[in-house]
């Protein structure tokens, strides 16, 4: 169940950040993403803040289960501030604790950095938390499409994709339950040597493999038996830009690319 | 005037590598609206006999033809598909999204359906099996039975005119099973072209008519009611004739021989080996119950891990202080109370998600209690320094068993469990032996240096609960023992547990069966929603003991 929570599940309701065009969102996370990398002073920041603390707003996602999703990587975040913050030695000093040296260039450091790359997780799980799915393949596979010419399977990618988001929970439920009979049967996994562990390990990852490989061939045969032939097919989703819908959407991200640029010409 | 939906001329299919051939000179005529029911034991043919309706397998000789396409013409392949639609056993194994709308769409998609038709066909084929509200769930998040639902509206969705259906019930319980069986009904009524393998008899009480498979040949073709009031055939085909039946049956004193000619293997070999897997155990006084369950509760929020519960009592000295009560999440267990005595079966019943399962877990200390003590042969389940000892004293046969097997030939893998043990080599080998032959596999030198994967199905299970009687422990805990098992399959694992029960040992089952219930158990635990509702003693010989 753990492992479900952190890997980007949709979260239903019904908002204007829902309702979005997949696309739409898609691409605008993308470039969102993007234009974290361009925030450097504290006006952009604020700037990137808000764009980030509007759509939150929008889409009716409570913010805890917004921070969940990012909590898994909160340590990382804090351990790369903390050396930003001692090991950026330029500038002038803003505190002296004996040999320590922190310097107004690491503080910079440590707040700019890691909040843009905080805005950059929360806008992409804000992606995953309000697009299922099969919209967030559909989209990607719209947008990739002109790669089919170049001969790259986009279409059986994006599929690939979304069953293995549909299997992770299958799989991760199925491992505790191989742990369960083995640990049964006398399994032991703790108080070993590297060697020893390895070797524990082989009536759990066995059984998993085979698992996995059950399911592959029944899945095979069931998408063999709906017809799938990696061919063309329609889908159930139309994807369609609605002006009422989209445009707000785009224009806001417009409004805040240009106000972005505006300030970091300054 | 109907047309034959589907006409077979003598088929014959060979698997590559096959001694054997999957079917043998079939000839068979299905009118269109027809209800067949498939019966036969495993390894009969009849998933074969599905597959070359959908052109998952062609006939090596002879012609299959499906509304007047011939398989073996790779033209009309996906013609053919189009028109017929299956569901598979596992239900998790045929979705392919993560939301349940978009996976029943993915046949209509492939059918390159126009988008406003696809909408109202999973609108329609939702409500058909009754999981419109359930139409933007994680498939994750649902029960077998629904999951299994949900795969039949994929099917509708592709507006089949055949509908093949392989042992679509075989996974779930009698809810899931009794929603199911009315889905297929109603189609049938609707005058869609069913065929439906199973291996339950009450399935082929709803049917128009009965295949029966044996060995590839076709061995009964007739109506339910020819089949069933022939109970020596049944009998000879490894069938059952069903309780619904039987009980109208008996009324006019047709039926009467069961339980009779056991057939297979020789009991009392298999007796002795039961006997000697057990000859270690068998040291409790027989009245002392070997099962205590104390005001059990527990709840999933909570649940720690047994290995990390220690090491925070150890760091802090006192166990979780963090045990005050969260009243948000709902006890997966509520207080149970209940006693085993050896030489009995316990049976836990209730419907999915009703605590069954985490009982057994609790019994095996695979978890442990959030309030009260679970005592297994005397010993408190939360105490850790006498973890060795209790996993002597108690084997888990998980649900599925077949699923953990992993050593690269028979011997190994019965033999984890002993070595774990600590148990000394040559007394191994006795106990694998013994074991195998409990579960009447001969242990022959090519069977033991077999790869487990090799094996068939059922072989398969037996092998895997060989693994857990060589441990050779008083109490054993089955979870749901007899699932997706063919009749002569189940016939085999109620007279195991007959027999460990004769032996002495404490037996508790997770069963979704209720003629399991009556046959075998000494004493049922009913739960709804984590509570007990029901105690009964069965004490149908008078004296328990």
């Amino acid at each position: 169940m753990a492992l479900r929570a952190s890997i980007g599940q949709y979260y239903s309701a019904d908002s204007p950040i829902h309702r979005l065009d997949p696309r739409v969102k898609l691409l605008g996370t993308v470039v969102f993403m993007v234009s974290c990398f361009f925030v450097s002073s504290l006006p952009t920041l604020l700037l990137a803040a808000l764009a980030v603390g509007g759509a939150v707003a929008c889409s009716h996602v409570p913010a805890r289960r917004l921070l969940s999703q990012v909590r898994p990587i909160a340590l990382f975040l804090v351990v790369t501030s903390l050396i930003n913050l001692f090991f950026v030695q330029s500038g002038e000093v803003a505190l002296s604790m004996g040999p320590l040296h922190i310097h107004w260039s690491g503080v910079h450091a440590a707040v700019l950095y890691t909040a843009r790359f905080f805005l950059l997780l929360l806008a992409g799980s804000l992606l995953t938390l309000t697009t299922t799915p099969v919209a967030l393949t559909d989209a990607a596979e719209y947008l990739l499409a002109p790669l089919e010419r170049v001969g790259v399977p986009v279409r059986q990618g994006t599929l690939v994709l979304s069953i293995a988001l549909r299997f992770v929970p299958t799989l991760s439920q199925e491992a505790e339950h191989i742990v369960a009979a083995q640990t049964a049967r006398g399994a032991d996994l703790e108080n070993k040597g590297a060697l020893a562990y390895a070797r524990a390990c082989v009536p759990l990852i066995v059984p998993l493999f085979a698992s996995a490989l059950r399911h592959a061939e029944n899945l095979g045969r069931a998408m063999d038996a709906r017809c799938y032939t990696g061919g063309e097919r329609t889908h159930y989703h139309v994807m369609r830009l609605v002006a009422r819908r989209d445009a707000p959407a785009i224009a806001a991200l417009a409004l805040y690319l240009a106000a972005l640029i505006a300030f970091s010409m300054r | 005037m109907t047309a034959d939906a589907i006409v077979f001329e003598h088929v014959h299919v060979t698997y590559p590598g096959a001694a054997t051939e999957a079917l043998n000179d079939i000839c068979l005529r299905v009118p269109s609206g027809q209800h067949l029911c498939i019966l036969g034991g495993n390894g009969s043919g009849k998933s074969t006999l599905l597959q070359l309706v959908n052109v998952l397998t062609i006939p090596t000789a002879g012609r299959a033809v499906i509304h007047g396409m011939d398989t073996s013409d790779p033209c009309r392949t996906l013609a053919i598909r189009s028109r017929t639609a299956s569901v598979f056993q596992h239900p998790e194994d045929q979705m392919v999204t993560s939301v349940v709308a978009d996976d029943v769409a993915f046949g209509p998609e492939n059918l390159c359906t126009p988008q406003p038709e696809i909408a109202k066909r999973v609108d329609a084929a939702l409500a058909a099996v009754d999981m419109a509200e359930r139409s933007q769930s994680d498939p994750a998040d649902l029960s077998g039975g629904q999951m299994q639902r949900v795969a039949i509206a994929g099917a509708l969705a592709m507006k089949p005119e055949i509908l093949l259906l392989d042992e679509p019930c075989a996974m779930l319980d009698a809810e899931g099973r009794s929603g199911v069986r009315g889905i297929i009904a109603e189609l049938s009524a609707r005058g869609i072209t069913i065929l439906h393998v199973t291996h339950f008899m009450e399935d082929a009480l709803a049917a128009d008519r009965v295949l029966v498979l044996d060995h590839g040949r076709t061995a009964f073709d007739g109506t339910p009611s020819e089949l069933f009031s022939q109970p020596k055939l049944v009998e000879s085909l490894g069938l059952e004739v069903p309780s619904a039946w039987s009980v109208s049956a008996e009324r006019s004193g047709a039926a009467g021989a069961h339980g009779g000619a056991e057939g297979h293997g020789s009991p009392s070999n298999q007796q002795r080996a039961v006997a000697a897997t057990r000859a270690d155990s068998a040291a409790e006084p027989i009245d002392k119950p070997s099962v205590v369950f104390d005001h059990v509760s527990f709840s999933y929020a909570k649940a720690v891990n047994p290995r990390k519960r220690t090491r925070r009592r150890r760091l802090f000295g006192v166990r979780g202080s963090s045990d005050a009560s969260r009243s948000s999440v709902p006890l997966a267990l509520d207080s149970l109370s209940f006693q085993a005595r050896p030489g009995t079966i316990t049976a836990l019943i209730g419907r999915t998600g009703s605590g069954k399962s985490t009982t057994a877990e609790l019994a095996c200390a695979l978890k442990l209690p959030t309030r009260g003590t679970v005592r297994i042969a005397g010993i408190d389940t939360a105490d850790l320094a006498r973890r060795g000892e209790l996993r002597r004293s108690v084997g888990y046969v998980a649900q599925l068993p077949e699923r953990q097997l992993f050593a690269e030939t028979v011997y190994d893998d019965v033999a984890f469990g002993p070595r774990n043990l600590g148990v000394p080599s040559d007394e191994i080998d006795r106990r694998v032996c013994d074991s195998l032959r409990s579960v009447n596999l001969e242990p022959t030198e090519s069977l033991l240096q077999a790869s487990p994967f090799a094996l068939s199905g059922g072989q398969q299970r037996s092998v895997a609960i060989a693994g857990v009687l060589a441990m050779g422990q008083p109490v054993l805990v089955l979870d749901e023992p007899m699932a997706g098992l063919d009749p002569t399959g189940r016939k085999h694992i109620r007279r195991l547990l007959k027999q460990l029960k004769q032996v002495g040992t404490t037996l508790i089952m997770v069963t979704h069966s209720m003629e399991d219930v009556t046959e075998l158990a000494d004493q049922v635990i009913e739960l709804d929603r984590g509570r007990r509702i029901d105690h009964a003693e069965v004490s149908r010989h008078g004296t328990t003991r």
